[in-house]
């Protein structure tokens, strides 16, 4: 990924991942290391979409709070994004999922976090090694 | 043996029977079947191969390692619709639910009446289905480890009055991990990754991995052999090349690959079907916030099924999400995503899969045969059809005591009571107003028929414009199956290995081979007189 977008991606997880009480913080690295790989293996198509997104959504902060999606306090940024999300133009709505996808994918992908849910990949992944199924 | 490119000192160029680009459905079948008939296989295989030992658990990992593009693959149309693919050994199958279901008898004479495809027997077809079934281990989910969130959705769908049941599976003492679209890590899954490929590589074939078919070589109107080159596993840079010269090309590369790679090699285009027809089964799923915790995602995800609606095109089956696929099925963000996803191990889902009948698609040739454009058209039939199938899904939710349910239809992303159920089911959608669908069943672009004039191979699944190119995996299918396909292509390939076995033993002698080539090129000679007579005005001769 070109440093610029990098930069701007990192800026961006605390945006879309609000902390809540009871689960790991976001880890801006994390999201954006993964990020990276998930473009690169991806298509070209998706890889310019989402680099469009990141401008289109500091053009749509702009426009609509008159300041930039990065200088936004939680709550603000907060309800942007859920404006967004619940827009009645497929466009506008578009912008989020799109930018979500690597962001929501690699935070909920962290061993810590899916463990948190219940979801213990540890404790599954000595399960599978004690069990392997032969034909 | 399975090759990797690393491991080769240079280029690769060598002779064998048959060549099988791909490894899954159509692929895995074909070289294992054709492999222990003592032919030379060599099968080229675009994607990695990962032992049960690779598969962690972590999906969004499987989505860049096993899966095409990332997962990223696109229909473009209103609604977009994502359509995921395998590219791994096993293809798809090594990505997928297991879920074995044989064709449709309904579907099948359809075939019969209208595409001319009356000697596909029902009596030879379940033949072959009864030996792949046991060859799988095909047997019904145990419901001891079908997961709670399956069992929920069955058990009051059955209180209301709607059928259903536990889907046949290819699992052998599945264990229920829970993650079979991101690689079966006990090895319970029988996708070809365990099953047909290991055998075909146990009988002497070859497979290459990291290797990307381009070129079909044809000669004198026959396929003759394959070219490619390998890529870097890492960086996805081209590599070493491979030529393979052989009797027979297996085309094997999936409804989206496959009618791409005869579009850029400009071959078997004259139907005008290459790339048309194209159907999805496209699904939509709900989530349902339940009173009690539903152990997600412990337990097969694709376990139970409702058939009450099949009829009328609604099939709806089981579907688990790991978190971090679930987070990106959830339609907001910001905090209100992180509090949902809080309550992840309350939250259900369920999938719905939708029999096309008035949607269309195609696939066209993009900038590289790599990246061919698929587009899809949801009709409006199909549309209200989604709709009911979600308005059911939340009707069995609700009735299992669902707080709310999440759909993904906007204006109704979240039914909290029997008065948001209502105003969605009075509602009239626009297709913009659905988001997040997926479909996991292309089909049907290079379709099979009696008609040379409108369908691109015959009934045993070679070309008919091509001489010993055969096409086998979803593209041949004619039509929407309405049951996911994997049984299906395996069947079709068994029998297309058995065609492909006459015509290995009855491959003519050289002294034949050169009668043909004569009378090959005196036809030409006489074709090219008559042109030129006809365009010096004389009249051709009767």
């Amino acid at each position: 990924m070109r440093d610029y977008f990098a930069r701007r991606l990192r800026r961006l997880v605390p945006v879309f991942i609000e902390p809540v009480e009871g689960m790991p913080p976001a880890d801006p690295d994390q999201v954006t290391s993964f990020a990276h790989q998930f473009l690169r293996a991806g298509t070209p198509a998706f890889r310019m979409l989402f680099y469009a997104m990141v401008l289109v959504l500091q053009a749509v902060c702009l426009a609509t709070r008159g300041r930039s999606v990065y200088s936004l306090p939680p709550e603000e940024a907060d309800d942007f994004v859920r404006s967004l999300y619940s827009s009645r133009f497929a466009a506008l709505g578009a912008i989020p999922t799109v930018l979500g996808t690597p962001i929501y994918m690699a935070h909920y992908n962290r061993d810590d976090v899916q463990v948190r849910l219940g979801f213990d990949v540890h404790e599954m992944r000595r399960e599978a090694a004690a069990r392997e199924v032969r034909r | 043996m399975i090759i990797k490119p690393e491991s080769l000192p240079g280029d690769v160029r060598r002779e064998a029977d048959v060549v099988v680009i791909g490894s899954g459905a159509g692929g895995g079948p074909i070289a294992k079947e054709l492999a222990e008939a003592g032919y030379s296989v060599v099968v080229i295989e675009e994607g990695g191969h990962f032992t049960r030992e690779d598969f962690d658990f972590r999906a969004a990992d499987a989505f860049t390692r096993l899966y095409r593009d990332a997962s990223q693959t696109v229909a473009l149309g209103l609604p977009a619709i994502v359509v995921p693919q395998g590219k791994t050994v096993g293809g798809t199958t090594t990505v997928n639910s297991g879920t074995c279901l044989r064709i449709p008898r309904h579907v099948l004479k359809r075939w019969h009446l209208e595409h001319g495809l009356k000697d596909i027997g029902e009596d030879e077809l379940n033949l072959l289905y009864a030996a792949l079934e046991e060859y799988l281990f095909v047997k019904r989910a145990d419901p001891e480890v079908a997961g709670k969130n399956n069992l929920l959705f069955l058990e009051h769908a059955g209180k209301l009055g709607y059928s259903g049941g536990f889907l046949p599976r290819n699992a052998k003492d599945c264990e229920g991990f829970g993650v079979c679209a991101y690689g079966c890590p006990s090895g319970a899954k029988q996708s070809a990754n365990v099953s047909f490929i290991p055998d075909a590589v146990a009988a002497g074939a070859d497979v290459y991995t990291h290797c990307r078919a381009e070129r079909i070589l044809v000669r004198n109107g026959r396929a003759t052999g394959v070219r490619g080159h390998f890529t870097d596993p890492r960086t996805g840079a081209r590599t070493q090349r491979l030529e393979v010269h052989a009797s027979v090309v297996v085309l094997s590369a999936g409804a989206i690959q496959t009618p791409s790679m005869l579009m850029h090699n400009r071959i078997c285009l004259s139907s005008g079907w290459v790339g048309e027809n194209l159907s999805i089964h496209p699904c939509g799923a709900t989530l349902a916030l339940m009173p009690e915790v539903v152990g997600n995602p412990k337990g097969i995800p694709q376990s139970t099924y409702v058939d009450e609606f099949a009829p009328e095109g609604i099939m709806l089956e089981g579907v688990t999400l790991p978190p971090a696929v679930m987070a990106i099925t959830l339609p907001w963000g910001g905090r209100r995503h992180a509090e949902t996803m809080r309550d992840y191990p309350f939250i259900a889902s369920y999938g719905s899969m939708i029999s096309e009948h008035d949607s269309a698609g195609k696939v066209v040739a993009g900038p590289s045969a790599r990246q061919p454009l698929t587009f899809y058209n949801l009709g409006r039939e199909d549309l209200d059809r989604l709709k009911r199938s979600i308005l059911l899904m939340a009707e069995i939710w609700f009735a299992a005591g669902a707080k709310r349910v999440y759909t993904p239809i906007d204006g109704f992303k979240e039914l909290s009571g029997p008065r948001d159920f209502m105003r969605l089911s009075r509602a009239r959608l626009k297709r913009a107003s659905v988001y997040g669908l997926s479909a996991y069943h292309p089909m049907g672009t290079c379709r099979m028929g009696s008609d040379p004039y409108a369908s691109v191979v015959k009934s045993t699944c070679e070309t008919w414009e091509v001489e010993n190119l055969f096409i086998c995996d979803a593209s041949v299918l004619p039509t929407s199956l309405g049951v996911n396909p994997q049984l299906t292509i395996m069947a079709l390939a068994m029998r297309t290995a058995g065609f492909i076995d006459e015509k290995l033993e009855s491959a003519p002698t050289k002294g034949e081979e050169a009668g043909r080539l004569e009378r090959l090129r005196a036809r030409l000679r006489s074709e090219k007189e008559a042109v030129a007579r006809r365009l010096s005005g004389e009249s051709t001769p009767r």
